[in-house]
């Protein structure tokens, strides 16, 4: 198993952004999703988890709700919100020009 | 933006609870355990793993609560209220602190609102920074003035200025109507009003047409004229009023905050109506006071360079002894205004600068103080896990609590002293009695005061808190006791500057308190009388008046001298006129110069008697010649010895005004030589002087007189008897009794009013700057107090100790005291002008504010070096 990659400052914010797109999800399915998504390289510190859920929270990004876990308990699920999404497609088109700026660096070296 | 900023409300209103985040925390370990379980560990290690990955839950907890909008009011409410409780267990810290910035901020705010008044408040002109005042300037006037005779010339070729325009002063005037009412009338040209960018609220501007002579009566009315007279009537415009006797029309109402350039009160204003043509050919015409609005562009420099071939053809006009003391003159308007509080209003704001420098210096040094005293819980609160952006903001609130109350304190303080100033202030201070407190200098002193807490809390905060300092060992830290002492020496410097300050004004005014006057002012009572144009239209009428009064007071009970006069020594109006214009009979006159100026007045024989001033030459004026043909003149010692050097005045003749022709300049005979009184106020020069016999003849009198009664009753019987006398001649005419003592003190108030303000702030000085002191010594005490131990130990005697203190003390007295009177030595040249016979480097003064300085600073050190003779070595050796 490769060692897990340090997450990029800024892009945590993204990846809950994206993963909450797909279905609402709880703090611990967040953290698995996104570890399974990238083949165990990405792994989330709870550390920095919730407080990173409720930044965005605070900000209406994304909204909390207690309902009833797979497993019958009650859990907080978060939703994307309207401005959320918004936020997420901005954010996916900074993260795109990014990558392709540094990919194309990388090219010429 | 606005979803934003409602869900931070909401979360803020609402509040998350800390319950939540503990459920969410217990929900993911249990879903991470079971995860672990069914990848087949034990529920032991399980639970053990999971809370390994998961990290400090405390910790999470924390941030989460961080992440929170309203997280910083409520640290910043606890911090307040942990500030609050350390000031309440170190009371004495707390008050020194909120005094000292009470006393800065204060004083500071009242002073600058003062003195913005004077020296930077907007005049009530339209585009008032062009205005300027125009004018010739004369040893007998030194305040630019012109004369009608060339001022025409002036107005028609000038050219650096949109308009020239000019007014002749205020008089008294009398509305003859029911309810009659003594007002003040101001007399100005046609373009007056439009050249200082002035309208009427209602009404017109009377026109060119209005201003000549014998033509319509017509008149504008100050706002509160309109208000008291006619309750803001609009209908007012049109209606008659009878001035002087003469029914006016009102054509309009000044603008509520007008004002005169000269700043004369004035309730109505009247067109000057001088007939152009006479003027430009009289010598030397009409006396008016010119004011012109400068063209854009036009620098005061140019102006007063393309006014220079006027000047000249002004020269050419005046006199020739005049022509090398006449000079030309233009200036803002501003700085005629303020001619001469202006040295006093800087010299004031100098001051309180001075005494929020040192209050400043003050609480800096008070809270690097407790910075370092605070070391030890500094080191334990960090320890215990508070970052240090937290330590930082926890000092940071404490020192702008200690402001915002010093603030505070100060804004009443502020109030207080203003009040106190309006009370106490004299006469002819403008605009005193309008100041209000200034907030922009509130905001500026709190501003300053914040800034220097800022700057220290921040200081104190950001120190490493080493784990040394939890050993509780004291160290000294050099950095800032050094700063601290550089601060306590500046301070002492600035209050020896103070001090100086303070004991000049204090001798001076000393000097003039006790300054013989050339008269005696004790018991008499003097009453000014000013007769009604109309009831009194002619110089007979005014003598008959006069005379009665005197033959009704004279023989009266209690009075032991009795005389007119048309002006009282020592200072305010009288009479004067150039030296050059005096000539002995049979004699040149002065060929070349005036020579300066003379002072001179009408009196009765009595007036010698009255006031106590020896005739040393001749027998004086006497009861036989109030009915000569003849006229009589008395002259002072100084005005005899210049014009009859080594000889005998008393009988030779004088012509009194040099130049005119011979049946206006008629012959006067010496009658005697008086010795000098004081005559240009009390701090003023002495004029030569010399007095004229006001006959029994209508020619000698005119509306003014001043009564000068020598009693032997307490005044008070006196002033009653006059008030009944005057009353039952007229009961119309106002009379102003005073007596003479009162005149002379109230000349006073001015050099008092000044002593007591730098005497008030070198006072306020010297109290912080022994506070500053005694705060650094007892500091060095406390921190020594280990050392101290250690040399009672090994054999130190209790003077020992004291010398220790004391000596630490010195270091900062001497050089702080000897910084202090250089700068004073330095500065104290400003307020030369402001002394009275007391040089700037007086050495007296110097002396005792530096012996004084000495003195209060070493009792402040007393206590806290006796103290530290009290020290008991075991327990100082044992402390650590």
């Amino acid at each position: 198993m490769p060692q897990p990659t340090d997450l990029l400052q800024g892009t945590l914010d993204l990846l809950i952004l994206r993963t909450l797109a797909l279905e609402p999800m709880h703090g611990w399915g967040i953290a698995q999703r996104i570890q399974q998504a990238s083949q165990n390289v990405l792994q989330i510190g709870q550390g920095s988890l919730y407080p990173a859920l409720h930044r965005l929270e605070y900000k209406g990004w994304i909204e909390a709700d207690w309902k009833a876990s797979e497993n019958n308990r009650k859990a907080k699920y978060y939703a994307l919100t309207r401005t959320g999404k918004k936020q997420l497609a901005a954010e996916i088109e900074t993260w795109d020009r990014l990558a392709g700026a540094v990919g194309l660096v990388l090219e010429q070296g | 933006m606005l979803n934003e900023f409602l869900a931070h409300l909401r979360f803020f209103i609402a509040g998350g609870s800390h319950g939540e985040v503990d459920e969410e925390v217990r929900f993911h370990l249990d879903q991470q355990i079971e995860a672990n379980i069914r990848a087949g560990m034990s529920a032991e290690e399980a639970r053990r793993q999971a809370a390994i990955a998961f990290g400090g839950v405390e910790r999470t907890r924390e941030q989460c609560r961080e992440e929170r909008p309203g997280y910083w009011f409520e640290t910043l409410a606890q911090d307040v209220r942990y500030a609050v409780r350390g000031f309440r267990r170190t009371p004495a810290f707390s008050l020194t602190v909120v005094l000292t910035l009470m006393l800065g901020i204060g004083s500071t705010t009242a002073v600058f609102s003062v003195v913005d008044r004077i020296l930077f408040r907007s005049l009530p002109y339209g585009d008032s920074n062009r205005l300027v005042s125009v004018g010739l300037v004369a040893p007998i006037e030194p305040q630019e003035f012109m004369l009608g005779g060339s001022y025409y010339e002036w107005q028609d070729n000038q050219k650096p200025f949109v308009a020239l325009t000019s007014e002749i002063g205020v008089s008294p005037c009398d509305l003859t109507e029911n309810n009659p009412a003594r007002l003040d009338c101001a007399r100005a040209e046609a373009n007056f009003l439009p050249t200082l960018g002035l309208a009427p609220v209602i009404g017109r501007n009377f026109t060119a047409n209005e201003d000549r002579p014998n033509g319509p009566r017509v008149a504008l009315i100050s706002y509160s004229l309109w208000l008291s007279r006619f309750r803001l009537d609009p209908g007012v415009v049109g209606k008659l009023m009878r001035i002087d006797g003469h029914a006016t029309e009102i054509v309009g109402v000044l603008p509520k905050d007008f004002e005169m350039p000269r700043l004369q009160a004035a309730d109505v204003l009247l067109p000057q109506a001088l007939d152009a043509a006479a003027e430009r050919h009289a010598d030397p015409g009409h006396p008016m006071w010119a004011f012109a609005r400068l063209k854009p562009g036009v620098s005061i420099e140019q102006a007063k360079a393309e006014l220079e071939p006027l000047f000249e053809y002004s020269l050419r006009l005046a006199p020739a002894p005049f022509r090398k003391e006449v000079h030309l003159q233009v200036r803002t308007l501003r700085d005629r205004q303020v001619h001469d509080v202006r040295l006093a209003a800087w010299v004031l704001l100098g001051l309180v600068t001075a005494v929020l420098l040192i209050a400043c210096a003050n609480v800096t040094s008070l809270l690097i103080a407790r910075g370092a005293s605070r070391e030890r819980e500094l080191a334990v609160r960090s320890a215990l896990g508070a970052n240090r952006m937290r330590l930082v903001r926890q000092a940071l609130t404490e020192s702008l609590t200690l402001s915002v109350a010093g603030g505070v304190a100060g804004c009443f303080f502020a109030m207080l002293l203003l009040r106190m100033f309006i009370v106490m202030a004299p006469d002819g201070m403008p605009f005193l009695a309008k100041a209000r407190i200034d907030l922009r200098i509130l905001v500026f002193a709190l501003a300053a005061s914040l800034l220097c807490s800022v700057f220290f809390g921040l200081m104190s905060g950001m120190r490493k808190t080493g784990v040394e300092a939890l050993t509780g060992r004291t160290r000294t830290t050099t950095r800032h006791a050094l700063l601290r002492r550089w601060l306590v020496i500046a301070q002492i410097s600035g209050t020896m500057v103070l001090l100086a300050g303070g004991a000049l004004l204090a001798r001076s005014f000393w000097n003039l308190e006790k300054q013989g006057l050339g008269m005696n002012a004790e018991n008499i009572v003097t009453a000014s009388i000013s007769l009604g144009q109309t009831s009194y239209p002619t110089p007979e009428s005014q003598m008959a008046f006069f005379q009665q009064l005197e033959r009704n007071l004279r023989y009266g009970p209690g009075i032991a001298a009795f005389a007119i006069s048309d002006s009282l020594p020592p200072g305010g109006y009288h009479h004067d006129q150039i030296y050059a214009s005096l000539r002995v009979e049979g004699r040149p006159s002065l060929a070349s110069g005036t020579g300066g100026t003379v002072a001179w007045r009408w009196v009765t024989p009595e007036y010698f008697r009255a006031l106590q001033i020896p005739i040393m030459q001749g027998p004086g004026f006497t009861d036989e010649d109030l009915t000569s043909n003849d006229r009589f003149v008395v002259l002072s010692k100084s005005l005899a010895s210049r014009m009859f050097p080594g000889r005998n005045p008393v009988g030779q003749h004088l012509h009194l005004a040099g130049g005119a022709p011979a049946e206006n300049d008629p012959s006067y005979t010496v009658a005697g030589v008086a010795a000098d009184v004081k005559n240009g106020g009390l701090a003023g020069g002495e004029e030569p002087e010399y007095y004229r016999l006001r006959r029994q003849r209508a020619q000698d009198w005119d509306r003014s007189s001043v009564l000068i009664l020598k009693t032997t009753l307490p005044p008070a019987a006196t002033e009653a008897r006059i008030r009944s006398q005057v009353a039952w001649l007229d009961p119309t005419v106002p009379v102003d009794i005073r007596t003479l003592s009162e005149r002379v003190g109230k000349m006073g108030d001015r050099p008092r009013f000044e002593m007591l303000l730098v005497g008030f702030f070198a006072f306020t000085g010297l109290l912080l700057a022994v506070i500053g002191l005694y705060g650094v010594i007892s500091f060095f005490v406390v921190q020594r107090t280990q050392e101290i131990g250690i040399r009672m130990a090994v054999g130190a005697s209790r003077a020992d100790i004291l010398g220790l203190v004391l000596t630490n003390a010195l270091r900062l007295i001497v050089p702080g005291v000897f910084l202090g009177l250089v700068l004073a030595l330095a500065l104290s040249r400003v307020l030369s002008s402001l002394l009275f016979n007391v040089g700037p480097h007086d050495p007296l003064a110097f002396a005792s504010v530096t012996g004084l300085l000495i003195l209060v600073a070493l009792l402040a050190t007393l206590i806290p070096g006796s103290s530290a003779t009290r020290v008991n070595p075991t327990v100082a050796l044992r402390c650590d």
